[in-house]
């Protein structure tokens, strides 16, 4: 029992198997320290009314937009580089970020004939430049400075 | 005698000064901060590197005390409890007075630890280089022993997601016999080595964090300190009566720092109730008392120099962020571990005069022009964190001097990361497991392969079972402690009912 069977040619799948035991026993461990809470104190052992993955008053646009975004970032980046997927991305990120409900604003500050007045407006435009100016800074920072490789 | 020039100085500068920014800002971490510079140490060799990772380092952990007293929002899990005291002082405009004597202690807590690193390192290395694999494998069972030791109330979770950690570190090929494991057929050229670490880290650290901030609808919290109204000025003299309290607590900011996984919370929360528990005036914490300002600073500035220890002397890193460090070490192809030092003398002297150059550095930026600094904290997290996602992508793009399956590799640890924080699997022990992994399996394959498959040779050498000692230790100290936590949490409700 105190031995394990070693073959070069078979060692690496010597150790894989020894972890995935610890961590199944470990589950185990976890689920059973549950079950003995949950007996002690009553309360059922999958409490679904209690469960909850994401906390109250998610903000799931911004959550999955930055996820979806990313991928979007990683595909654009291969189709047309680095510094105009960047500069794109940033500011779909900063407009994401600030919040999209308020781009509603945006047609009546137009149509108002004073749009620096709307701080909507104002934000768009701040993080258009924002967006080319960082993505430029740091394009020309890390490819031509420190010539590190971009996609 | 090492180099240094104007170049090593403007980056120590540049790597503090952005540092501060990342630790003052709720939400970013210097681990953050380094994770998303480390592809800039490629432009430079790793000294001149070291000295803005270090100085990342520093000025990350001394940031985190600018929103915790100015809006009683800790800036970095390290500075959890510099607002217990710190806000209520800058409420009564004491604002300015109080970062003084934050960053003060902090500059105290700093120097300490580096004096620490320097007198232990050295003989911590050379007695690790007397270590076969046996006993090497042992130190790595017991740093994922002492996760579980320190993971109150966690213990079993800390310790599933250390051997997770383990576990995903094994995909990819087995150096000894170059055979593919845990890898589909179509991964197998780019899971060849495995997950890449700084991918990993990024995924992990960063992106974890903008997903959470845009979960919470990237609020910013942080509503306008008033620095301008000052009752009472800083002077040195609130320093009297405080050395007693000094060195403990950057004692105790330096040793929670050696030990692996732990962090900068449990420094200031230990420190902050150590100072609490030995003052005669116990009443006083909480109210704008000094001391509690004083322990929680100059414990989490005592973490930096306590958490390279272990990493410098056994290749264990102590938190987080030298987690990052190895990557950078890494990168540049330096080997961390017991003969670190021995072969890398210049490197060691090089980490030394930089932690020292960075701590003062942190010190003369945050120090005299603190009203200034303090309005980073003002910064919109929306514009912010699409520059960090840029960071973040080059970071990983870069890590194999370009590979787009590394980005992907960060996204995918990002929604693992995500999805750990929500079903409460600490993170910090998965990436160390994650790090010390492919080690653990070397050590434990090159001890069996010359007995035979035999597990007795974990048992037949003294200094294993001192390890083993250790070990045992470790783990009675965490089922103790999580059943002492249990019965205080109990007593805590019984009179909360009552």
């Amino acid at each position: 029992m105190f031995r394990v069977s070693y073959k070069p040619s078979t060692s690496h799948w010597l150790f894989p198997p020894i972890i995935l035991g610890i961590l199944a026993l470990l589950l185990a461990v976890m689920i059973a320290q549950r079950a003995i809470e949950c007996r002690r104190t009553g309360r059922p052992f999958i409490n679904r009314e209690a469960m909850r993955f994401f906390e109250p008053g998610c903000d799931k646009l911004k959550l999955f937009g930055s996820v979806a975004l990313f991928v979007l970032y990683i595909y654009a980046m291969e189709f047309a580089g680095f510094l105009a997927s960047s500069i794109v991305v940033v500011f779909l990120y900063s407009v994401l970020f600030f919040g999209v409900d308020r781009l509603k604003e945006l047609p009546a500050a137009i149509a108002s004939g004073r749009p620096w007045a709307n701080g909507a407006f104002k934000s768009v435009c701040v993080s258009l430049l924002l967006s080319v100016l960082f993505s430029t800074s740091v394009w020309f920072l890390f490819a031509r400075v420190f010539k590190i490789t971009l996609p | 005698m090492i180099d240094f020039g104007l170049l090593h100085l403007l980056m120590a500068f540049v790597g503090v000064v952005v540092g501060i920014v990342f630790g003052a800002l709720p939400g970013m971490t210097a681990t953050m901060a380094i994770a998303v510079f480390l592809p800039l140490t490629y432009a430079y060799d790793l000294h001149v590197s070291l000295f803005l990772l270090l100085g990342l380092y520093v000025g990350g952990i001394s940031g985190g005390l600018v929103p915790a007293i100015l809006v009683n929002i800790p800036g970095t899990p390290s500075s959890i409890c510099t607002g217990f005291d710190g806000y209520p002082m800058a409420k009564r405009g004491e604002a300015v007075r109080a970062l003084r004597i934050g960053i003060t202690a902090s500059l105290f807590g700093g120097l300490f630890s580096l004096l620490l690193l320097f007198l232990f390192t050295p003989p911590l290395a050379r007695v690790a280089l007397s270590f076969s694999s046996v006993e090497k494998f042992l130190i790595i069972l017991f740093a994922l022993s002492i996760i579980a030791a320190l993971s109150k109330g966690n213990m079993v979770t800390g310790v599933f997601a250390g051997f997770l950690g383990v576990f995903f570190s094994l995909i990819g090929q087995f150096a000894d016999n170059n055979r593919m494991r845990m890898v589909p057929d179509f991964l197998s050229v780019e899971l060849r080595n495995g997950f890449q670490l700084l991918p990993v880290l990024i995924g992990l650290f960063a992106l974890v964090q903008i997903l959470q901030e845009a979960e919470g609808g990237m609020r910013d919290d942080a509503i306008g300190a008033d620095l301008s109204r000052e009752i009472r000025g800083f002077r040195f003299s609130d320093f009297k009566g405080q050395v007693v309290n000094l060195f403990r607590s950057a004692f105790i900011g330096t040793f929670v720092g050696i030990l692996p996984g732990v962090g900068g919370s449990a420094a200031s929360l230990l420190s902050y109730s150590q100072a609490k528990n030995f003052s005669g005036r116990p009443e006083k914490y909480g109210t704008g008392c000094v001391d509690g300002l004083v322990a929680s600073e100059a414990a989490n500035n005592g973490l930096t120099g306590g958490a390279l220890i272990p990493l410098l002397s056994l290749g264990i890193p102590g938190d987080s962020t030298t987690a990052v460090l190895v990557g950078a070490f890494m990168l540049q192809g330096v080997q961390v571990g017991p003969l670190f030092i021995t072969n890398n003398l210049d490197l060691w002297h090089v980490i030394l005069s930089a932690l020292l150059l960075c701590n003062f550095l942190m010190f003369f930026v945050m120090f005299y022009p603190i009203k200034y600094i303090a309005s980073v904290i003002k910064l919109p997290k929306y514009r912010i964190f699409p520059v960090i996602i840029l960071l973040c992508v080059i970071g990983a793009y870069s890590s194999r001097n370009g590979n787009m399956f590394d980005v992907w590799t960060m996204l995918f640890f990002g929604l693992l990361g995500y999805f750990f924080v929500k079903i409460k699997l600490p993170i910090v022990p998965f990436l160390i497991g994650f790090i010390l992994g492919k080690d653990l399996e070397k050590y434990f394959v090159d001890s069996i392969k010359g007995v035979g498959g035999s597990l007795s040779v974990f048992f037949t050498r003294p200094m294993g079972w001192v390890i083993w000692g250790l070990i045992v230790a470790s783990i009675a100290w965490a089922v103790y402690d999580s059943k002492r936590e249990a019965r205080r949490a109990a007593a805590g409700n019984g009179g909360a009912q009552a």
